[in-house]
């Protein structure tokens, strides 16, 4: 490849009219959709801030209004979220369809858990753009509309011939021709995620990953554009076969393979857990009250010492038959979230057959918004109402005197918390 | 390669047909079946307090309506069961999105999909060429010659492409008469066909418009895919991030909080000597002309439960009718881009039409609201006329007094059965009017351009 061949092919792909344009599609939708995300996470970081306030001014009023630690538990509510992770902007992954943000209490946890406070319905079926979907679905189209027809087109005009006779090597100037576009449009996608990873203060490890992605992502689509392109064909044949290659490997595979795993693995109906659950806490009511706080201490037996229930009400029965009605659909509501663990690990070999979806998936992962974190969100929680109830357990079985203080001692949710490993 | 492009498609149809309608049918069991326990579970609870009743709650399925299997619509991106108590409003949940494999946003394929994203490609596939290839081989010079007019080649592709859009709607007649067997109104499922029908035809006039005017195959084919493009992805991307910005949803918890604020003023309906009360007391002393409410000849506590609930659902509905409208505010500033997209229009239609918009999901909130209302309102009536004022009061003391505030297991029966259904059809389709004049419109103006499109080829 001689010296000036790189200066010359770049002042001809700059005159590519069709191939510019393509170019500043792509800077705009990818700008468009990094843009989009942001203004998102904003939106998600402001509604946080004004939840917490909202919340520890609530908690404040509800808990100086109580006298004995049995209402204070009961009527004091505890707001828990997953913020949005500096690289959520790029991709804002399940944040619309599975619950980021609660309110619970001291009750059952099972009934309070599958509470969903998520975006509108008709928001989350058509699906955001942000930068993974631009990256996972339009990137590729954008690469076989810039990259099919570099030698077919040639073909067409009737110049390739001529070309590849003056060019010292037919195969590195097809090389130089299509890792020149190919860069550039790599390029045009991903410089607005860096100013967007700036702009969002998200750390420059993240960013380089997802762009690694991106690239990788790029190359396949490039080569398999390069490599189809060669075939001795018209362009508009190699066009359509590569948008056939779209279809399979965006629509029909990942679809195939979403059906085939929910059905493979089956999950626990959500029904179940919360009748269940339901029929353990109201039946304590009429069952004698020896029944229930056996069972309670069994989970908890230091305890034991003062499980005796001698009046109607308490409030220690009251709260131990809440932990029982958990206790009693423990099983099943382990199985749900195994069983949605193992669909999300059974989706991630299923995408390796997909590179959109493993695109969206990663950069999902990357971001923190996937399945697998926001089930680590619901683990938190869990962690934290235990944290509640083992606050909660000493002054209600020791009998302890309401302390309207005790409210700075109350376990606060930490949203920054490490996730589990 | 239309005959593979065609068997491609009339194979992804059919399995997609199969697999939804399958899915749908399950769901639709296991919903009734919930609602059949639920039911039983409840009536089949022996004596108790009402009150008890009124916190054991009951819970409500949304059962999908027969045409989600052409297009399941909100129906797995929204919570299926509600749980209904006193006091409280909860929101759906367990939607499928949130269980099932995420494997990308093109994932979830039912025939409305199909139809409204995947089909219009294969028409771009299947008819790109029609005319401009007429023009590369230099044929059309020739048709003209023989007194084949600009109209009769445009109307004769335009025919053979239009059988093959209607071809590919036979697996949607299958499932439409279906869903007329399921008991749907063949109004619905005639102006869901004749919808899908009129996208597809649009699609094939843009199709042939386009590939009359291409100077080259080539070019044809870069714009179609280039506008179908435009319109399936980024024009509906555009809209949500507009309809998100511009007017915000910010969901329960936020509204929660406000209604708390306002409900302190309001007074616990379980504490009945809540001085918020006492003009609600003399009201009642003066009615049945006591002195004071041990002398009622109803259980005030049982009054006050019911006057608190009123008031409370009063403020609840207040603040769940705010959210509701600013999600139908969000959901109508994204269909307002239909006037761009008809992929947004049709996808906004046919949700309508199937029962599986963002309109019916309202419904079912709304419809189990009043539910909850009802029930824990006669419960609360059982309460106030059931049982002495002075046994309830004295009920966690002393056992005997227990015993007899606990009423009848026949009181339960007061549990309507309940089976949700959409709208009835003629009430979606006026629902739908918006979207299909949208897509009325796009075609006119398709139609328009293809006939300037079909005199310019006469004039070559």
């Amino acid at each position: 490849m001689s010296g000036s061949a790189l200066p010359r092919e770049f002042w001809l792909v700059l005159r590519d009219r069709a191939f510019v344009a393509w170019l500043l599609a792509t800077l705009l939708l990818a700008g468009f959709a990094v843009w989009s995300g942001s203004r998102e996470v904003g939106q998600q970081l402001e509604l946080v801030h004004e939840l917490t306030r909202a919340d520890d001014e609530d908690r404040r009023t509800t808990f100086g209004q109580q006298s004995d630690w049995g209402s204070a538990a009961y009527y004091t509510f505890h707001f828990t979220h997953e913020p949005p992770s500096e690289l959520a902007f790029a991709a804002l992954g399940q944040r619309d369809s599975m619950p980021w943000k609660h309110r619970v209490r001291m009750l059952a946890l099972e009934g309070q858990i599958y509470e969903s406070d998520l975006s509108n319905p008709a928001i989350a079926l058509l699906g955001r753009f942000d930068f993974a979907f631009f990256a996972a679905l339009l990137l590729p189209v954008i690469l076989i509309a810039g990259l099919i027809d570099l030698r077919a087109g040639e073909r067409d005009a009737g110049r390739l011939e001529l070309l590849e006779a003056t060019a010292a090597s037919a195969a590195a100037l097809w090389r130089l021709r299509g890792g020149l576009r190919l860069l550039l449009i790599c390029l045009a996608a991903l410089l607005p995620l860096w100013i967007g990873g700036i702009v969002n203060g998200a750390g420059a490890l993240p960013v380089l990953l997802a762009s690694g992605v991106v690239l990788l992502h790029a190359a396949f689509w490039g080569l398999l554009a390069m490599t189809v392109g060669s075939r001795q064909q018209p362009a508009v044949v190699l066009l359509i076969g590569m948008i056939a290659a779209w279809l399979v490997f965006a629509l029909v595979v990942p679809s195939t393979a979403r059906v085939a795993i929910d059905r493979m693995v089956e999950l626990p109906a959500l029904a179940d857990i919360a009748l269940t659950q339901r029929e353990t806490v109201n039946d304590a009511w009429d069952l004698p009250k020896e029944a229930t706080m056996t069972r309670f201490v069994e989970r908890y037996p230091e305890w034991e010492h003062s499980a005796e229930i001698s009046r109607p009400f308490e409030w220690k029965w009251y709260y131990a038959f809440q932990q029982v009605g958990d206790q009693s659909v423990e099983e099943i509501s382990e199985a749900l979230r195994q069983g949605r663990r193992k669909r999300d690990r059974y989706a991630g070999w299923a995408a390796l057959l997909s590179p959109p979806a493993l695109v969206e998936r990663t950069l999902q992962r990357l971001a923190g918004t996937d399945a697998v974190s926001l089930l680590e969100y619901e683990e938190k929680v869990r962690d934290f109402h235990r944290q509640l109830r083992e606050f909660h357990y000493p002054r209600l079985f020791e009998d302890a005197s309401f302390d309207p203080a005790g409210i700075d001692q109350l376990p606060r949710f930490d949203a920054s918390a490490a996730n589990a490993p | 390669m239309a005959l593979w492009a065609g068997g491609v498609l009339a194979a992804l149809l059919i399995t997609t047909s199969l697999v939804t309608v399958a899915r749908m049918d399950a769901e639709r069991q296991a919903r009734l079946d919930h609602q059949q326990g639920a039911e039983d579970a409840f009536t089949s609870q022996p004596d108790r307090h009402p009150h008890r009743m009124v916190h054991y709650g009951h819970y409500l399925f949304r059962l999908p309506s027969p045409l989600t299997a052409m297009e399941p619509g909100v129906d797995p991106v929204t919570g299926q069961a509600i749980f209904l108590e006193g006091h409280r409003q909860n929101t759906a949940a367990g939607s499928e999105a949130n269980r099932s494999a995420f494997l990308g946003d093109l994932s979830w394929p039912s025939p409305a999909l199909l139809y409204q994203f995947f089909v219009p490609l294969l028409l771009i596939l299947l008819g790109y060429a029609a005319v401009v290839r007429e023009r590369e081989n230099r044929t059309l010079v020739a048709l003209m010659s023989q007194g084949v007019g600009g109209g009769r080649i445009m109307s004769g592709k335009g025919l053979a492409l239009g059988a093959a859009a209607a071809l590919s709607l036979l697996p949607a007649l299958v499932i439409g008469g279906r869903a007329v067997l399921m008991g749907e109104a063949w109004s619905a499922v005639a102006s869901m066909l004749a919808v899908y029908m009129g996208y597809l035809v649009l699609w094939c006039v843009l199709v042939l418009c386009i590939s009359s005017w291409a100077r080259t195959r080539g070019a044809a084919l870069t714009s179609l895919l280039a506008l179908w493009l435009v319109v399936t992805l980024v024009i509906p991307g555009i809209a949500v991030h507009w309809a998100a910005t511009t007017s915000p949803s910010p969901g329960k918890i936020s509204t929660d909080f406000a209604m708390q604020a306002e409900l302190r003023t309001m007074g616990d309906g379980h504490n009945a000597s809540d001085p918020a009360f006492a003009a609600f007391r003399d009201r009642v002393l003066s009615q049945y002309d006591v002195d004071e409410i041990e002398e009622l000849p109803v259980n005030w506590r049982g009054l006050v439960a019911e006057h608190s609930e009123a008031k409370l659902t009063e403020l609840m509905n207040r603040y769940a009718e705010q959210r509701m409208t600013q999600e139908e505010a969000q959901a109508r500033a994204v269909g307002l881009f239909g006037w761009l997209s008809p992929y947004l229009a049709i996808g906004n239609a046919s949700r309508t039409l199937s029962g599986a918009d963002l309109a019916t999901h309202h419904r079912f909130l709304r419809e189990a609201e009043r539910v909850r209302f009802d029930f824990v309102q006669s419960l609360n009536r059982a309460h106030a006329e059931q049982m002495a004022y002075a046994d309830d009061i004295n009920r966690s003391r002393d056992a005997a007094a227990e015993r007899r505030t606990r009423i009848s297991a026949d009181n339960w029966k007061v549990l309507e059965t309940f089976e949700f259904e959409p709208a009835p059809a003629a009430e979606r389709i006026e629902r739908a009017l918006p979207a299909v004049a949208m897509l009325a419109l796009w075609l006119a103006a398709a139609a328009a351009a293809s006939v300037i499109a079909a005199r310019r080829l006469g004039l070559q």
